[in-house]
């Protein structure tokens, strides 16, 4: 299998006046990867195109070797899909409701019924598994959303806000189970949310959208390096310090006692001779490491 | 010796056959048909299904256990497979509109129309798997019971006379039962695709087939603007077409009889086909994601 799961270039999609995306640029590798973006951003519709349920207007998109526009339902037996929302049919068995997904995914009745009972075990549904959907709690309903996805054993597995309404307990199990999925099982994942700490902590790379288009797209082991400048936190008011460091040619952004500080050379030694310059007390000073968080308000801008 | 067993097998992947959409349609419709009848569901949801079955049957076995019981006679009608749809029409009615909706509206309702637009099925197979499965389930009921007793006087021996004759009432009884069903199945998803509500979606279709009624008979025979406006009785235009099809006039039904055969039979066709575009026309429209 190729190393690059979904593929998409200059990919548009409007609805009316609303332009979604405006030429969207990606690609989507292997393992886990995070779908970042603002409420609006294109996410959703992204997925809506991966799955092939809308046609684009533009751009080329290729996921798993095929065009969805062109090859729908053969592209879909292969995708494993959990929406965002919480509804499944309240009167309906978990057993009974994973088996009949396999089963339209084209796994024969016995095969479904047999891969249904352990994808709920896998999901840690065993014991639940002939309970009505309606009895279950917010967080066994996202696992057999998690089940019925990957029942059928599909090469690329979309997960829609997966720990949506769930506690930090069930969301770290959540969390957990998303891992084992993508390196015990060996299914391509990518995972929709606008939760920055789930990606950082499941996710191998990450596709951030922004205003329709790619903001920022990486692995996630580049982040956390060291980056230009510093990170200077103070006991008391920043912004004397912030006025030296302009001064001398530094941009210096303030953020509570925090200043961060680039744009000039040997800068640690500039900020430590300002501070004693100045009488100010002086708590941390540390190379700046860039975070998810900085990527991905740099990309939303 | 020390017993072993496997508590974990651990993910498997599957290298099994793998069947295409078409299979995935017939799931589709057979899961249908299971939950439109209440199948698998708790003990109420079987009630009306099973009542509206039992008394689509009913007069047919009165039928057929009077034509065994008495001795033939001329005074002893049985030859009125069309006239059969006048009594149990009015179940088809209730079970149209009461029943019906579970097919289109519950999984709009439920997210489920989401999971089966992720998987082999798109739009137009998905809507055609649920209109398969609702003429599967009223087919039983406008099929089932003249086909039973066209079986049961055949072998009473006062079916029709030779193999000819037999075949084209076959025909007939196979073409009345379809159409009726495929009239009230295609009007149930129309008006089921306007709402994910399954309640309004039966108040829907049972105040429009009223309305229909209503001011088709009124403006025919009230305010005698022409039989034509008769066309738009949807309760009385499927019964009249199966009289049409046995060659027949409803003598004793409402005023779509004076109307002639070739409109009833375009208006009707026509109508199956709207019904059909627009259920698509909506669905079409309908976002899954996000």
């Amino acid at each position: 299998m190729s190393d690059i799961v979904i593929s998409a270039r200059g990919v548009q999609k409007s609805y009316g006046s609303n332009h979604v995306l405006q030429g969207l640029d990606c690609d989507v590798g292997r393992g886990i990867t995070g779908l970042l973006g603002p409420n609006g951003s294109g996410k959703s519709t992204f997925m809506g195109l991966v799955l092939g349920l809308r046609p684009r207007q533009g751009g080329t998109l290729n996921v798993l070797g095929v065009d969805p526009d062109q090859s729908g339902p053969e592209l879909r037996a292969r995708l494993g899909y959990a929406p965002e929302h919480h509804d499944l049919p309240d009167d309906v068995q978990a057993a009974d409701l994973v088996r009949h997904i396999a089963q339209l995914h084209g796994l024969p009745r016995r095969a479904a019924t047999e891969r249904a009972s352990d994808a709920l075990w896998q999901v840690g549904l065993g014991e639940e598994r002939f309970r009505p959907i309606g009895t279950m709690s917010t967080g066994q309903r996202q696992r057999v959303k998690m089940a019925q996805a990957i029942a059928h054993d599909p090469d690329l597995l979309l997960l829609d806000e997966p720990t949506d309404g769930l506690d930090p307990v069930q969301r770290d199990d959540m969390l957990a189970l998303i891992r084992r999925v993508g390196s015990e099982f060996g299914i391509d994942i990518l995972l929709s949310s606008h939760l920055l700490e789930e990606v950082e902590r499941v996710c191998d790379s990450v596709v951030i959208l922004a205003n329709g288009v790619v903001g920022h797209s990486s692995a996630l082991d580049g982040l956390g390096s060291a980056a230009s400048g510093v990170k200077v936190e103070l006991d008391s008011d920043p912004q004397p310090l912030a006025s030296a460091l302009a001064a001398r040619g530094a941009q210096a952004t303030i953020d509570g006692h925090i200043l961060t500080v680039t744009g000039v050379d040997e800068i640690g030694d500039l900020v430590r001779d300002l501070v004693a310059d100045l009488g100010l007390g002086l708590r941390r000073l540390e190379p700046r490491r860039t975070t998810l968080e900085d990527v991905f308000i740099e990309a939303s801008r | 010796m020390t017993e072993a067993r496997i508590h974990d097998r651990g993910y498997l992947a599957y290298d099994g056959p793998r069947h295409g959409p078409g299979r995935a349609m017939v799931v589709l419709s057979y899961h249908t048909v299971q939950r439109v009848l209440g199948l698998k569901r708790s003990n109420w949801q079987k009630v009306m299904p099973a009542i509206a079955l039992l008394v689509a049957f009913v007069p047919a076995i009165v039928f057929i256990g009077l034509a065994a019981l008495l001795p033939a006679s001329n005074d002893f009608e049985l030859g009125d497979p069309a006239g059969y749809y006048v009594p149990i029409s009015f179940v088809l009615f209730l079970f149209t509109s009461f029943v019906t909706p579970e097919a289109l509206c519950t999984d709009r309702g439920s997210g489920m129309l989401g999971l089966y637009l992720a998987s082999p099925l798109n739009r137009d197979t998905y809507l055609a798997s649920k209109f398969v499965a609702v003429i599967a389930v009223l087919g039983v009921m406008t099929i089932g019971p003249t086909l039973l007793m066209l079986i049961a006087f055949t072998l009473e021996g006062i079916g029709p006379d030779g193999a000819i004759d037999w075949l084209i009432e076959f025909g007939r009884v196979l073409a009345s039962g379809l159409a009726m069903a495929a009239f009230w199945g295609s009007l149930a998803l129309a008006i089921s695709s306007l709402s994910p509500r399954r309640t309004l979606a039966s108040v829907a279709i049972f105040v429009s087939l009223l309305v229909s009624a209503a001011v088709g008979d009124g403006l025919a025979e009230g305010a005698e603007v022409g039989d034509s406006f008769a066309l738009l009785n949807m309760i009385a235009l499927p019964i009249e077409t199966v009289y049409r099809i046995y060659g027949e006039v409803n003598p004793d039904g409402p005023p779509i009889r004076n109307v002639e055969t070739l409109p009833i039979l375009l208006t009707f066709l026509g109508l199956i086909v709207v019904f059909g575009w627009f259920a698509r026309w909506r669905y079409q429209r309908i976002e899954v994601t996000g």
